[in-house]
């Protein structure tokens, strides 16, 4: 049996599309990252002497380099993928620079990648980066999943903020009022809460090295907040085996740290001049579209004189971002070179030494297998 | 649920034509869409230099052009206004006024006067380095192709079998189209550049034909640096 549609019922989807598509703008716009306040001024807050027993291991994990997917999108959001892929190293070693300063914490280590075994672990996104503005999306948490912060933050430069001085950064209020709101909460902490942490963090590494043996001595709820249930006895040989092992692992990521320094300390010169010439380039681009589309039509549409005018805008601004592009090319031939000695490309850095720690990783979890002839725990179980 | 197939014709039929009316519309300021099986590539790497005795002559292009027009006006019964300015060939208003015509001509010229190019490609991009003008650059991705937004334009771009497509879409109903294709033996580049205006019902299509050349060789290679600009050696590239 047919069921006859009326015809004009039928094109109603048809037309609806067709609509849809005139009504498309030409050019759709991004939607823009939501945007904190600019930190502003900070003096960074140091947490004067601490007792030993009252500092917290940090791990910085190398942060997300925030690259959408759309590669149409990068120019129009001035997004260099290979120049952003470095800064997501870079970012997190200056940020443990002023970690360090506030002197409130133990060991702060750059981490290849996130290690939730952590005593506290940073994480975080970089949402915008160039020579304007710094938004970086940070989270922390400490080993028992309790957050610190998740907070995105913003700082702007001004004209003063170059040329950067050696060892300063133009965006240093930004992880000076990072570094001040971590040891805020650290400091609202109590002794007992700071040794939970520290046990904590060891059962949870325990248990990623065995889950079977390891794994009872915590408890998670259904927030992800671990806590307790028992402590292994006092000289325990299977933790002394736990800490070996855990040393271990603490000097492979201080080998690697020392990686991110040098490239750190090598990419500083060249990455601030290509954020001055990045913020002048912005800057005269902004004032070169307000201009453009203030001022009054040279011609009639369609006459050479507006068509011209029309195609010399765009000409101009291809010229001025492939201008940038050269100096993105001139940053990786110097940065490169680098990273060469280490891993190959700094781009490849992230991958190379992220796939090393995942593989030691997997060789400490073995060798405490073998060790204690416990099944070593799988790598998709962590 | 079935339809029957006498109503299905009718609205096939009328969801061709809506397509056809949209497909024209949009053909009147922006040049046809791209096919998508860009599967075969050539190779247009190299240093070229524009061969001005084989390319089209910008005035015997802009006489063809209204011609064209003129035969289209008196076809449709509109004759064209050919009594005072020598191009006008519309009925009055702006759309294919002399000025309009005149400057399509000016802007093919404008836009295809770089005579030397440099042409870097590999199996991901191309860079078509154009002699003071800014460069065409696209990437490649199987069977789609890759277009790049800015705040002033957009660009698509692509393979069409042999033929590599830049399509460059500019505010005002101004769009660009050049269509590069290179000889067989690969000593020949031809570039046909299409300049679009919806004030003017035909596109202006130029083309310009390049020839392979060696630059000499200076004894030195340069690359960009940010700490110290350009730098150069003496090796060898």
């Amino acid at each position: 049996m047919y069921h006859r549609i009326p015809v004009s019922l039928a094109m109603l989807p048809a037309a609806a599309w067709i609509l849809l598509c005139l009504a498309l703008p030409a050019f759709a716009e991004d939607v823009p990252p939501p945007l904190a306040i600019p930190v502003g001024n900070v003096t960074l807050q140091t947490a004067g002497k601490l007792p030993e027993d009252a500092l917290l291991d940090v791990g910085l994990a190398i942060f997300s380099p925030g690259i959408p997917i759309d590669a149409a999108s990068h120019s129009k959001m001035g997004i260099f993928p290979e120049i952003r892929k470095a800064e997501a190293q870079f970012i997190p070693v200056y940020l443990r620079q002023v970690l360090v300063a506030s002197g409130g914490w133990g060991v702060v280590r750059v981490l290849p990648d996130a290690d939730a075994s952590y005593e506290l672990l940073i994480t975080g996104k970089i949402r915008r980066s160039d020579g304007l503005q710094l938004v970086l999306q940070i989270r922390a948490a400490d080993a028992t999943g309790r957050l610190w912060l998740d907070k995105t933050y913003t700082d702007e430069t001004a004209q003063s903020d170059y040329p950067v001085a050696a060892g300063d950064d133009p965006y240093a209020d930004l992880y000076r009022q990072v570094a001040n709101d971590l040891l805020q909460f650290r400091l609202g902490l109590s002794r007992s809460q700071l040794q939970e942490i520290r046990e904590v963090a060891l059962m949870r590494y325990a248990a990623d090295l065995s889950q079977d043996a390891f794994g009872g001595y915590l408890e998670a709820d259904a927030m992800g907040i671990y806590k307790l249930v028992r402590l292994p006895a006092q000289g325990d040989p299977m933790m002394a085996r736990v800490e070996r092992i855990r040393s271990q692992q603490h000097l492979f990521i201080d080998t690697v740290d020392e990686q991110y320094v040098d490239l750190y300390e090598e990419m500083a010169p060249t990455y601030n001049l290509w954020r001055q010439y990045g913020r002048e380039q912005a800057l005269y681009q902004a004032d070169y579209q307000a201009r453009a589309s203030s001022r009054e039509r040279y011609g009639r549409r369609g006459t050479f004189a507006a068509m011209e005018q029309t195609y010399s805008a765009y000409r101009l601004l291809k010229i001025q971002e492939q201008d940038l592009d050269e100096m993105a090319l001139g940053f990786n031939n110097e940065v490169l070179p680098t990273a060469m000695e280490v891993s190959g490309r700094v781009f490849r850095l992230n991958g190379t030494l992220t796939s090393q720690y995942t593989e030691w990783r997997s060789i400490l979890r073995e060798i405490f297998a073998l060790e204690t002839g416990l099944p070593p725990a799988s790598p998709a179980a962590q | 649920m079935t339809i029957a197939p006498t109503t299905i014709r009718p609205v096939l039929a009328l969801l061709l034509a809506c397509v056809a009316l949209l497909a024209c519309s949009q053909s009147q300021d922006k040049p046809r869409p791209l096919p998508s099986n860009n599967v075969a590539k050539a190779d247009f790497s190299g240093f070229w230099e524009l061969n001005y005795g084989q390319s089209d002559n910008i005035q015997v292009e802009l006489d063809a052009m209204v011609r064209d027009l003129r035969k289209q006006m008196d076809r449709r019964g509109q004759p064209g206004m050919n009594q005072g300015a020598m191009y006008n060939v519309g009925g009055g208003g702006t759309a294919n006024s002399g000025a309009s015509i005149i400057g399509l001509a000016q802007m093919a010229d404008l836009i295809t006067q770089s005579q030397l190019m440099e042409i870097t490609q590999n199996e991901h991009d191309i860079k078509v380095k154009r002699e003071g003008d800014f460069a065409l650059t696209c990437e490649f991705y199987l069977g789609q192709f890759h277009t790049v937004e800015t705040p002033l334009g957009k660009e698509v771009c692509g393979w069409n079998a042999h033929q590599l497509v830049f399509r460059i879409l500019l505010p005002e109903g101004l769009s660009i189209q050049h269509v590069l294709t290179v000889g067989a033996d690969r000593q020949k580049l031809n570039i046909a550049t299409t300049v679009v205006s919806d004030q003017v019902s035909t596109p202006f299509v130029l083309n310009r034909v390049y020839e392979r050349y060696e630059p000499q060789d200076e004894g030195y290679s340069c690359k960009m640096t940010i700490s110290k600009g350009r730098v150069c050696t003496t090796e060898s590239q």
